[in-house]
């Protein structure tokens, strides 16, 4: 980290170098506080990740506590690494690649399937192995469709106000969002994509009457749902198939089934209580509580940190939620403002529902924290983003702010 | 292209940042309600998720006699267990254990190889073979310390003393009565340990001592009750009786000195069945068994106590003032009852004789007068005023009740047989009770065997109080029955039961069971000493003798030797220590 903090210090100087001779480029802005965020959160992450893997790697890697930290710090270099290269490549130069993400994505899920190239993870075959890397689809559509739909709208021009635009804009991301649910079994993903272009849509669209329509419908459609399922499930089998509805309104009631990873996400963190049992002092994660360095680090993060340090984690994203807000306003063009909405997008959507999924506030589903929970593809793909924003930022012209 | 000119994009990207916003403060308030509201209740359930409780037994109280002899005792026995992740040398602790603990390889390395928190291999070991098993100082080897019940003198007062369970709590007898006092409170070891149940070293352990169960002192004594032991073995043997029991209590505090019930068992076995039963065929039919086995005659069962109850009927006499000492009477060898011919075991009959002569003789005629001249209501209220409709509140488990007519149902048939002990049962405790009442001044005294508690420092927690009910009968009473009754062994029916150079009162009685007529009788005898002082009372009654069956030939015999051994031996302690 260190040695990224000095090449950007290292960059400043030849800009403050180059000031003298091209004052135009001196004007430009760079990010700072957002890159501070980001790399506070990825070290944060590398220290929750040992912290909360350190006892059951040591158990299942013959004593090596640091294997999962290894790997994720290994990933967080390669996408530190990705993340300098596509910051300092003017983003308009991945408009002309939009279709082609998009194809890409949508060629990139079915390989899942393929036996060469399959690798299955806790029983899950969601990513595709390439030599040492294992890389997920899934990450790459979102990464995908946030560049394909900022250029498909900066294309469409004002044709975005009209009814046939919205809905093109809204449809195009289903096949993907479809595949992704369906071929690799990962609807939370699919979710996040089709709200990160749902997100997108309702930026570059000046409606507003839609979207709250879409919103309560879609509301009161759950909620209908919900009662639904609660109805039928008593006496139905049909309960079976809802066991995980059912499980996040009484997850006491399948303690030993779908309730028993949100209960004992509940457990980590109603047992932080406000200070938190201190780092490295959880009892949750010898074994009781699975993924906890991935899908439920957020509930380890609570029970050591306490209730403080949970909100700490929450106003960090908040911040940076708050940079993507100011890049995405003064970026100096439409295509750069939806990149980074886009990013936004993916960042706010996973940050929301992954806590809402580990305090049982929506029924669980695998979505991870970003920047925190174990995961190389998506840091990788993360970082990637966060460099595409920093591009936009470095187009803003100081004298615009 | 720039984005002035679309202003909307930039409110609606502001519009979601505080939609953000929202959300997040949301998922800040399920947090404080999660941390704060319910901090609580989720710190207490994950801390019973990951704490293990290990139990340390506390040793159970002892019983101990009147002489100081321990009737139940602990013995430390070991628990050998293997924690697989600590073993290094899997090979090596198969075969110890297998070999010190005669147990199979393949059953001892099936549990060493199990992955798991901890692996019984075997409990109830001998402390010998556990510290045996200690010395060898295997890795991953444990040996627990634990308490088992052990009854040295095995089978002696087996029904009175009863026995535990596997959790060490009472089955029967004083064990179940006095649990309480006994048992104790177990300690427990609070480890922290992660989801597989491997204690967490840096977690340290919280231990909560055991506190030992109290000592029962109890009136029992050793030497009285082998010897009647062996009293009541001998007389079951000769007489090939179904079983023999013998009750021994002082009649002035009600403390049980012995009581014999044989064929007893042997503690230590208590779910063996005595030798030569046929196999059961299921677990049902074991469990009758071992019921039938644990049995305690003296308090579960009744019976008709038959002339011995005729104390009764003469001290109800003499109360209400229905008979004197000097009645006369004449006994034709029957007596009418209504159109019913009544025999008196005499068949040629007693001819002239007065009150006592009547008693003396066991005579039926003269008793079904009284009981007659007492009336039936008048005889079922003293029947209730001796006691005899409750329990005499024995400290033992299942004491039976009194079967007996209801008051309305006596007519003078009903009321005829009661007078001289039949056509109603109760228990051999009963009897002893009630004719204590009588015989030591009309003071009813509760039967029992505890006396104090004492704490396993020696301090005594509790001296054992029990009720005494008083103006059973009059002292007056009380005089001329002992009087009597000491007749009837110096010169009645009750010979038998004299002891040279010691006054002895008492009452025999043979009783047969129903059906009538199926030639099985129970015979006994209540003998009590010193006829004028009583301090010792007891009841020898045999069930089912073969041969000669009456009661003043057979069970009369057994209190006598018991008293020509026991008296010289009590009026040396002194009941006050």
């Amino acid at each position: 980290m260190a040695g990224i903090r000095a090449e950007i210090r290292a960059g400043r100087r030849t800009q403050t170098r180059a000031e003298q001779t091209r004052r135009k480029q001196a004007e430009n802005f760079f990010d700072y506080s957002m890159l501070f965020i980001v790399l506070f959160l990825l070290g944060f992450g590398l220290v929750m990740i040992y912290s909360t893997s350190s006892y059951s790697a040591a158990m299942q890697h013959d004593g090596d506590s640091a294997f999962f930290l290894k790997r994720q710090a290994m990933a967080t270099v390669i996408g530190l690494f990705a993340m300098i290269v596509v910051a300092n490549i003017p983003y308009h130069f991945w408009e002309r690649f939009a279709t082609l993400a998009y194809i890409g994505s949508a060629a990139l899920i079915p390989m899942v399937l393929v036996p060469g190239l399959r690798y299955t993870a806790n029983g899950a075959s969601r990513w595709i192995k390439v030599g040492p890397l294992t890389i997920q689809p899934a990450e790459v559509a979102k990464l995908g469709m946030i560049l394909f739909l900022a250029s498909l709208v900066c294309k469409m021009g004002k044709g975005i106000r009209t009814t046939k635009g919205f809905f093109t804009v809204l449809c195009m991301p289903l096949p993907i969002c479809l595949m992704i649910w369906k071929i690799t079994n990962n609807l939370s993903s699919a979710i996040i994509v089709f709200g990160i272009a749902a997100l997108m849509l309702f930026v570059s669209s000046p409606e507003y009457k839609k979207f709250i329509i879409m919103g309560v419908a879609g509301i009161v459609g759950v909620i209908a749902l919900v009662f639904l399922i609660k109805g039928i499930s008593v006496s139905d089998d049909m309960g079976f198939r809802f066991a995980r509805i059912l499980a996040w309104l009484d997850p006491e009631a399948y303690a030993n089934g779908k309730g028993f990873q949100t209960l004992q996400a509940l457990y980590a963190i109603g047992s932080g209580g406000i200070l938190g049992k201190g780092l490295g002092q959880s009892m949750q994660k010898l074994g009781f509580l699975p993924e906890a360095q991935n899908d439920m680090i957020f509930s380890i993060i609570c029970e050591e940190l306490g209730l403080f340090g949970g909100i700490a984690i929450i106003l960090m994203f908040l911040l940076l939620i708050w940079r993507f807000m100011v890049i995405a306003n003064n970026a100096s063009d439409l295509f750069g403002a939806l990149l980074v909405v886009g990013v936004m997008g993916h960042v706010a959507i996973q940050v929301i529902l992954n806590i809402a999924v580990v305090t049982n506030t929506i029924p669980n589903t695998g979505i991870s924290l970003p920047f925190i929970s174990y995961g190389g593809s998506a840091v990788l793909f993360l970082l990637i983003e966060i460099g595409l924003v920093l591009s936009v930022a470095r187009g803003i012209r100081l004298k615009d702010m | 292209m720039s984005l002035k000119h679309k202003t909307y994009i930039r409110k609606k990207i502001v519009v979601t940042f505080f939609l953000c916003c929202t959300v997040f403060l949301l998922l800040c308030g399920r947090l404080v309600y999660l941390m704060v509201v319910r901090s609580e209740y989720y710190t207490g359930a994950a801390k019973e998720l990951h704490e293990r409780e290990r139990k340390i037994k506390a040793a159970r109280g002892r019983i101990i006699d009147s002489t100081g002899a321990v009737l139940a005792d602990n013995r430390t026995v070991c628990t050998i267990s293997v924690i697989h992740n600590q073993i290094t040398e899997p090979e090596k602790v198969v075969k110890i254990l297998a070999e010190e603990l005669g147990l199979s390889e393949e059953y001892v390395a099936k549990r060493v190889e199990k992955y798991s928190a901890i692996e019984r291999i075997k409990s109830n070991v001998d402390k010998a073979t556990g510290d045996k098993i200690r010395e060898y100082d295997l890795d991953g080897v444990k040996v627990d310390e634990d308490y088992k019940r052990y009854y040295p003198y095995e089978s002696l007062a087996s029904k009175v003393l009863g026995f535990t369970g596997g959790d060490n709590q009472g089955i029967i007898g004083l064990e179940v009565i006095y649990e309480e006092y006994l048992k104790g409170k177990e300690g427990t070891i609070l480890t922290v340990t992660d989801a597989k149940g491997v204690e967490i070293a840096e977690a340290g352990e919280e231990r909560i001592e055991p506190e030992n169960g109290n000592d029962l002192y109890v009136s029992l004594d050793i030497n009285i009750q082998s010897y009647a032991t062996q009293l009541a073995m001998q007389a079951m043997e000769t007489k090939e009786a179904d079983s023999v029991s013998i009750l021994v209590m002082n009649p002035q505090n009600g403390e049980i000195l012995a009581m014999v019930n044989v064929p007893e068992f042997n503690l230590n076995e208590p779910y063996t069945l005595p030798e030569g039963t046929a196999e059961p065929a299921n677990q049902e039919e074991k469990q009758n068994l071992l019921n039938q086995m644990w049995r305690n005659g003296c308090i579960n069962d009744t019976y008709e106590p038959g002339s011995t109850f005729k104390i009764i009927t003469a001290a109800a006499g003499l109360e209400s003032g229905a008979v004197t000492v000097n009645d006369k009477f004449s006994c034709p060898g029957y007596v009418m009852v209504e159109d019913r011919k009544i025999r008196c075991h005499k068949v040629s009959g007693h001819g002239a004789e007065n009150f006592v002569q009547g008693t003396m003789n066991s005579c039926n005629p003269v008793f079904v007068t009284v009981g007659m001249r007492i009336g039936a209501e008048r005889y079922y209220d003293y029947f209730k005023q001796f006691g005899l409709l409750t329990k005499t509140g024995v400290d033992l488990p299942g004491e039976a009740g009194t079967i007996m007519h209801k008051k309305e149902d006596i007519g003078a048939v009903e009321l005829a047989t009661v007078s001289f002990g039949q056509s109603f049962q109760i228990t051999p405790i009963q009897l002893a009770t009630t004719v204590s009442s009588i015989v030591n001044g009309g003071r009813r005294v509760t039967p029992h065997f505890g006396v104090k508690v004492v704490d396993s420092e020696g301090n005594v927690k509790e001296t054992l109080q029990y009720g005494v009910q008083n103006n059973i009968v009059s002292a007056e009473t009380s005089e001329t029955m002992r009087y009597i009754l000491e007749q009837v062994v110096e010169n009645g029916s009750g010979k038998n039961g004299y002891v040279e150079g010691y006054r002895i009162g008492g009452k025999t009685a043979t009783s047969q069971t129903l059906p009538r007529g199926s030639g099985r009788y129970i015979s006994s005898f209540l003998g009590f000493a010193p006829a004028d002082n009583p301090q010792v009372l007891a009841v020898a009654i045999i069930n089912n003798p073969q041969g000669v069956y009456y009661g003043g030939q057979i069970a009369a015999p057994i209190v006598r030797q018991l008293f020509e051994n026991i008296l010289p031996y009590l009026e040396g302690i002194d009941y006050n220590t």
